[in-house]
């Protein structure tokens, strides 16, 4: 299979979120010309995405760096690794793991990466060689944790917010916004440092309410978030 | 998909098959549907694994493997069977266990290396014109480069580093710390080699390469019991928990079985289904409370005194108004109750004094060998003095008569326990015992309240001696007494009557325990009748609780004192079970030449962690506690007026504890300075010191010279579990923000010490460098400035025991380690090599010298029977005698990776060995490089190779006798030579049998035994501790040779600690009131029990335990104490004290006892943790309100079982008698500015 992706625009937003590089920082112009010329993406989603570009061409190495860990290594909420937002700590991420992997091989790919397979990065180059119908549809499975995501950066003023508004937009319109609302409900966490790990927690609090018998509504949610209900906010087969 | 469409509804067809006469039938309709039933537990693998955390689970795991990937682990079911009368082990594994696999592929993994974004910065800048080592040396040099980094610590700010650039900085660190300072400036800490043995192995032995300072656990912890070595000369040794079964009456002390022994608390069970009877002691409603026949809910703290009763009623009625036979005979042969014990004189009266010793007679008893370690009773025999077989004078520099046979001079005795008949005694003396109930403070005052000092009649025997007449009592006379029990000898403060309150009585424990007295006299009467009749059936689970306290040794000699009357200890079903933090390494004696590299170069470095960190984070330049506190009314005369601090120095110059550093001056240059000089190393040392040339280390621990450097931390959270005085770490040690509150002594104007040398400014921020290496992103990793990743548990091959049960068992590789992770092994691997590169640039071969203190187990143990300080002139500096030995040690720096990686030729040379034996071991030498195959070139050439985690684990199964029968024989023989007795019989069947790591893949498999151990494995009893002492007749390593119940060391005399007491809580006097704000008025006790729903901290930011709990820290409080403060449940709660600050959620249970709080420790400070309105920093971990305090009973050293050994004994890091100021917050602050509006958007 040829190296070049067929949707040179989706190779260059798993590029956009790989962590950055001197490397990276050098490829930004061809980057930023790629995403500039894709007519998918509206007017105002491909503005949004020059402050990202240009930022990753011109900032301090290491501030980028340093960013990039706070933001996507040290988050859960804003986790790359698309399962921590589906399956959580639930025992069927595993699972999907595998079947992600296992359609990874059907296609011709062997992962070589040290990355888990839901690693964004790494679903994003996947589909930038698979049929445009197809990639679409996988997209739009997982559309409404890009807007999740899109929404959590942009409320950090970050520029990284852009990449998955343009997410959005590529796999077909908007997410169902019912799946977006249940995964904001999850709070936001800041990473700049200790404090904001705590955000995260931060509506766990029993309150015993005038109903006893209503139980405790965190646990509940939480026991239903790690349960593997086939809820329609979950992404169908193809990406679980 | 529709099925309705695949199937037909109305017609059959023609072309199915029939088959078995019609009842079966071929179809063809789509079975799609099936698959995802057959995937969703479809696996490539099943690996045997287990959880290397801190509980001393070790249970078996299956661990399933689809494509690469973990999917979902289940209990493994097939433990070696149990003897037919026994209930099997199965199943092991509890909830924490079970929710592992979710851990692998969390959020707060550590994916790949990080560095702190500005260190990283300026390393890659000098890096462009500088070397490795000038490069760091340059950054250090600069204090404004060195502050930009130090003083963000635990403020985000991390980079992803290449594994060639972490260990890069970390190798430059570590070469240019030990050319400028020496190499016991870099400091290592990992806890409990047990839950993965080759990878804490993996840092000691490059640590010891290097020269680098291993720090101990299981004091810092406290988890230690200095009771036990005190007692029985032994670190901790305990029935497996299958015994708890064959008890016939089980105390449950201060533990928690059911919450916190998940996969042994079968075994509890099935022993009440057998009729066993169960009492449980805990001051809270436990969940164990709930399984006891009778709870007695002793107030917290008070533990000593409701021994003291117990020990009052069983000696009443089954060694005085009764002799039980079996128990007149058990502590006849295996209690020091015989020893005489000479009364001393002080201003007119009489204190119990030191043993009497052969030495102190004329004629020495005809012993020329050591007769000042040998101990004198009296033969019933004969009706003379002799000094009986078995004390450590015969250990020591002759064989064959170290032994507990009943003899003396080779003749038989029968030693004389009492002197209270009227023809043993030449006249009934009056003996001043000191009495500390007086001294409680706050909620601990009661009304029980006597002089400080009780006299009591004792009966003596007189001596004529070349120093003059002497008056000796026995040991067991003087205890008696001690627990204050009238014998018809007169006098006061003893008494026949249970009711009278008198010190020692049940009526008396009742005032201060709060449990009635008629419960207390009938569990002690139930426990000593069930130990006569069983022959010492009677069980004692203790729990850390009773070993937190700081006058924990008077709460375990108090029960131990019990087992010991009642002769259960070394009987099975009997004994005590301290389960507590130690996890029994089996293959010990394996794995030390692996670990501590003492296959190239001995000694190592070992330090005991808490008097470390109470010195390197400045603890003790905050101290409340006074010596004349503590100190004993009976004390002998002495400078005894000094600080905690002073004393640990004190006790390192002689030669009793470790020093990390220790010396201020770089070893390597001292070395050059004693070559130029043409003296011998030892000899100039001393010299040096002696004149003031040199100094110790620990005289000054802030200046600069003196701080240690470099941190290494693996398989531990450090800062964010097991780090008492948490705060002050923050502050001193690292150097950022931190929330200690109170002030230091100079601010304060109170006395300054008189030994360690105070600096007006304390020194914040003394490491250069901390290194985590973890596979989740935990409190300590947050605070470090490389983090490294790490294999977790199912992604590295290792291995694991515990003292729970007898088999040992392996970790292994799973899967691959996920993302940029590796193993511990590979990881210090690659530390060697790249420092191999990096240090010749600075370093070449040099010569180190170690200081090493007097040792347990080694025939220097016997060094001090007098305690001499050289500084104070009393005697000469002589190493190894009266101050710590200086040895030099050679090291090869360039080929320390060569080193690592390979079995180096001193195990050829001087054996293998362990707890005082040796043998030859050059045959598994062999065959381990048989095994593994050897070198073929380079500085190891010839030597068997140690590549793989598994190479390693074969080193140690090979090496030890726990898991090579041939080894187990020969140790066995090996002791035979002191013992003058046959054990080899215990492993001669297992002569052939060789655990491989294969085997244990296989199958667990139980260990062989061996005399590293005091129990034994076989076919007819558990395994239980002091077993080989009571059926072998090998003696305690103790001076006496017996279980010991009285301490004469001068420092335990000086400070009330020869006979067990009861001691209330210390004052500590964290509640000032600067401190405590107005309104503010309730005040608990602080208490930091074992969880639930995590290990420690471990298992406390996965999100299925955060469920189960209540999703953060919280904390316990009974209902009158909230309602008190205007609390309720699920309210956010302030902590805070002197030390610092905590917030979380109240619990408000009646479980809990009034006065007391519970923070299950430990609770990650990541999790869920909102900013303290005390510091204006996030609230702290439950460390954040403790502070370390040293007891000097612990730094004794030099003399027999009181001689240091790592891990052994030494200052523990107590910290129940912590008080807290408890109130509501006002406000709930997440120190996170959109969570705070989102909150008032609520």
């Amino acid at each position: 299979m040829s190296a070049n992706p067929s949707d040179r625009t989706l190779k260059a937003l798993s590029v956009l979120l790989c962590y950055p590089t001197v490397d990276l920082q050098r490829a930004m112009p061809e980057v930023a010309a790629v995403l500039a010329a894709d007519s998918r993406l509206t007017a105002a989603g491909r503005r949004a995405l020059r402050p990202l570009t240009q930022a990753l061409a011109e900032q301090d190495i290491y501030a980028l760096e340093e960013q990039f860990v706070m933001l996507f290594d040290r988050s859960r909420s804003l986790s790359l690794n698309l399962f921590e937002h589906v399956h959580g700590e639930s025992r069927d991420r595993g699972g999907a793991m595998v079947s992600l992997l296992e359609s990874y091989r059907e296609a011709g790919f062997e992962p070589v990466t040290s990355e888990l397979p839901d690693h964004l990065p790494v679903l994003l180059e996947f589909l930038a060689h698979q049929p445009a119908a197809q990639a679409q549809e996988i997209l739009a499975d997982a559309a409404h944790i890009f807007q999740a995501l899109a929404e959590r950066l942009t409320r950090r003023d970050s520029a990284y917010a852009a990449v998955f508004a343009a997410l959005v937009q590529l796999s077909g319109g908007m997410a169902d916004q019912s799946a977006v609302d249940e995964l904001l409900e999850q709070p936001d966490n800041d990473p700049t440092d200790l404090e904001a790990l705590d955000a995260i927690w931060e509506e766990s609090e029993v309150r015993f309410g005038p109903d006893p018998g209503a139980g405790c509504p965190q646990v509940r949610d939480m026991l239903a978030q790690m349960d593997p209900s086939p809820r329609p906010a979950a992404p169908p087969a193809n990406l679980v | 998909m529709s099925h309705l469409l695949d199937r037909l509804n109305f017609l059959r067809s023609k072309e199915l098959d029939q088959f078995s006469n019609g009842h079966g039938q071929l179809t063809r309709e789509n079975r799609d549907w099936e698959e995802t039933y057959r995937n969703r537990w479809r696996h490539d693998k099943v690996v045997r694994s287990t959880h290397g955390v801190n509980c001393t689970g070790s249970c078996s795991w299956k661990i399933y493997v689809k494509s690469g990937i973990v999917t979902w682990e289940t209990q493994q079911t097939d433990y070696p069977r149990t003897r037919p009368d026994l209930p099997n082990h199965e199943p092991r594994g509890c909830a924490r266990g079970a929710s592992y696999s979710w851990y692998l592929y969390s959020a707060n993994r550590v994916k790949n290396p990080l560095v702190r974004g500005q260190l990283m910065k300026v390393w890659r800048q000098m890096r462009k014109t500088l070397g490795p080592t000038a490069a760091w040396a340059k950054l250090q040099q600069d204090p404004i480069l060195r502050a930009s980094y130090v003083e963000n610590r635990g403020k985000g700010g991390f980079v992803r580093a290449t594994w060639d650039e972490a260990t890069e900085i970390t190798a430059a660190a570590n070469a240019y710390t030990a050319k400028t300072y020496g190499p016991d400036r870099v400091f290592g800490f990992s806890p409990i080699p047990a839950m993965s043995m080759v990878s804490y192995a993996a840092g000691s032995r490059y640590l010891s390469l290097l020269g680098g300072v291993c720090m101990s656990f299981y004091d810092w912890y406290c988890d230690l019991p200095p009771a036990s070595p005190m007692t029985w000369g032994e670190q901790t040794d305990v029935p497996e928990s299958a015994d708890w079964y064959n008890a016939g009456y089980l105390l449950l002390w201060g533990s928690n079985v059911p919450q916190t022994r998940t996969p042994d608390a079968h075994f509890y069970t099935e022993a009440r289904y057998k009729g066993t009877k169960s009492a449980v002691i805990c001051p809270d409603y436990s969940e164990a409370a709930k399984f006891g026949d009778v709870w007695l809910n002793a107030k917290q703290g008070t533990d000593a005194a409701l021994a003291m009763a117990f020990g009052h009623v069983i000696l009443r009625e089954f060694h005085l108004d009764r002799q039980a036979e079996y128990f007149e005979d058990y502590v006849r042969k295996y209690s020091d109750f015989p020893m005489l014990v000479k009364l001393e004189e002080k201003e007119g009266r009489l204190v119990p004094g030191r043993f009497l010793r052969a030495g102190d007679l004329d004629g020495k008893l005809g012993e020329d060998n050591n007769p000042e370690w040998k101990t004198v009773a009296i033969d019933e025999v004969a009706g003379g003095l002799v000094a009986p077989n078995g004390s450590i004078g015969y250990r020591w520099g002759e064989g064959g008569s170290w032994n507990l046979e009943e003899k003396a001079a080779k003749a038989e005795t029968r030693l004389k326990v009492s002197l209270v008949l009227e023809e043993d005694h030449d006249s009934v003396a009056a003996v001043d015992f000191p009495y500390f109930g007086g001294e409680a403070v706050g909620q601990f005052k009661t009304d029980a309240d006597f002089p400080q000092v009780l006299t009591r009649n004792v009966p003596v025997r007189r001596l004529k001696t070349p120093d003059g007449p002497i008056a000796v009592a026995t040991v067991f006379d003087l205890f008696c007494a001690n627990y204050g029990l009238d014998r018809g000898l007169g006098g006061e403060w003893v008494t026949a009557d249970y009711a009278n309150p008198m010190p020692g009585t049940p009526a008396w424990a009742e005032k201060i325990t709060g449990v009635p007295a008629d419960k207390i006299i009938h569990v002690a009467r139930e426990f000593a009748q069930n130990a006569e009749k069983t022959k010492g059936k009677s069980m004692v689970i203790i729990g850390a609780a009773m070993n937190h306290w700081f006058h924990m040794d008077m709460n375990y000699r108090g029960v131990i004192n019990m087992l010991v009357m009642c002769g259960c200890v070394g009987q099975s079903g009997g004994g005590w079970a301290h389960y507590v933090g130690q996890e029994k390494l089996r293959p010990q004696t394996g794995w030390q030449p692996l670990a501590f590299a003492l296959d190239w170069n001995r000694p190592p470095r070992h330090m005991n962690s808490t008097s470390a960190w109470y010195a390197h984070t400045d603890q003790w330049r905050y101290e409340t506690l006074k010596a004349d506190e503590i100190l004993s009314p009976t004390a002998p005369e002495g400078d005894w007026d000094a600080a905690l601090i002073d004393y640990n120095i004190r006790a390192e110059r002689m030669g009793w504890l470790p020093s990390a550093p220790q010396l201020k001056t770089n070893p390597f240059e001292v070395a050059k300075a004693a070559k130029a000089a043409g003296k011998d190393i030892p000899a100039y040392v001393a010299e040096q010191l002696s004149s003031g040339a040199l100094e110790m280390s620990c005289q000054d621990p802030d200046a600069p010279e003196n701080w240690p450097r470099n941190l290494f931390v693996w398989r531990s959270n450090l800062l964010g579990s097991s780090g008492k005085g948490h705060e002050y770490f923050l502050k001193h040690l690292l150097g950022t923000d931190h929330g200690v509150m109170g002030k230091d002594l100079g601010q304060d104007g109170a006395t300054l010490p008189k030994e360690a040398k105070w600096h007006a400014q304390a020194p914040q921020g003394k490491l250069d460098l901390l290194v985590t290496i973890d596979f989740r992103m935990s409190t300590t990793a947050v605070y470090s400035d490389i983090v490294l990743p790490t294999a977790s548990w199912y992604e590295k091959d290792d291995m694991n025991t515990s003292d729970m049960h007898p088999f040992i068992h392996p970790l292994q590789a799973a899967v691959n380690p996920a993302y940029e992770s590796k193993s511990d092994w590979e990881i210090f691997k690659a530390i060697a090599k790249k420092f191999s590169e990096v240090a010749p640039e600075i370093l070449d071969s040099q010569t180190d010298i170690v200081a090493l203190p007097i040792l347990h187990d080694t025939p220097a143990e016997i060094a001090q029977d007098q305690v001499k300080d050289w500084k104070k002139g009393e005697c000469a500096l002589i190493p190894g005698k009266t101050a710590p030995n200086f040895i030099a040690v050679e090291r090869d720096y360039a080929a320390l990776y060569d080193r690592f990686t390979a079995l180096g030729p001193l195990m050829d040379k001087l054996g293998n060995g362990g707890k005082g034996i040796n043998w030859d071991t050059s045959d598994e030498i062999a065959a381990l490089g048989a095994l593994n195959g050897t070198r073929a070139d380079g500085p190891a050439k010839g030597r068997p190779i140690i590549d793989s985690a598994i190479d390693a684990a074969e080193v140690i199964l090979m090496l030890a006798p726990e898991t090579n029968g041939e080894v187990a024989v020969k140790a066995w023989q090996a002791l035979s030579k002191a013992t003058g007795r046959a054990h080899a019989h215990l492993a001669e069947g297992e002569h052939h049998n060789k655990i491989r790591f294969h085997d244990i893949a296989a199958q667990p498999r139980k260990i062989i035994s061996s005399p590293t151990w005091s129990g034994i494995e076989s076919e007819k009893v558990s395994y239980n501790a002091g077993y080989t002492n009571v059926h072998e007749l090998i003696p305690w390593r103790t001076l006496t040779g017996r279980q010991q119940l009285y301490q004469d060391h001068l420092w335990m005399r000086a400070f009330g600690e020869g006979f067990m007491s009861y001691r209330p809580p210390v004052d500590l006097k964290t509640i000032t009131q600067e401190v405590q704000d107005k309104g503010d008025s309730l005040v608990l006790n602080f208490i930091t029990p074992h969880q639930k729903w995590g290990i420690h901290s471990t298992y406390s930011d996965n999100l299925l335990m955060l469920t189960l709990n209540r999703g953060g820290p919280v904390v316990w409080i009974s209902e009158n104490d909230a309602k008190s403060a205007g609390i309720a449940d699920n309210d956010w709660i302030e902590l805070y004290n002197t030390n610092g600050a905590l917030t979380a959620r109240a619990v408000v249970s009646q479980r809990i006892k009034d006065g007391t709080t519970f923070m299950y420790h430990a609770q990650e400070k990541i999790v869920n943790t909102p900013g303290s309105e005390k510091t204006g920093l996030r609230g702290g971990i439950h460390n954040s309100v403790t502070r370390a305090v040293l007891k000097p009973t612990h730094m004794i050293g030099g003399y027999a079982q009181q001689s240091y050994g790592f891990n052994y004994y030494g200052t523990v890091g107590s910290n129940r008698d912590e008080f807290v100021v408890v109130r509501k917050m006002k406000e709930v602050d997440w120190l996170d500015g959109e969570a705070t509006k989102k909150e008032a958007a609520k």
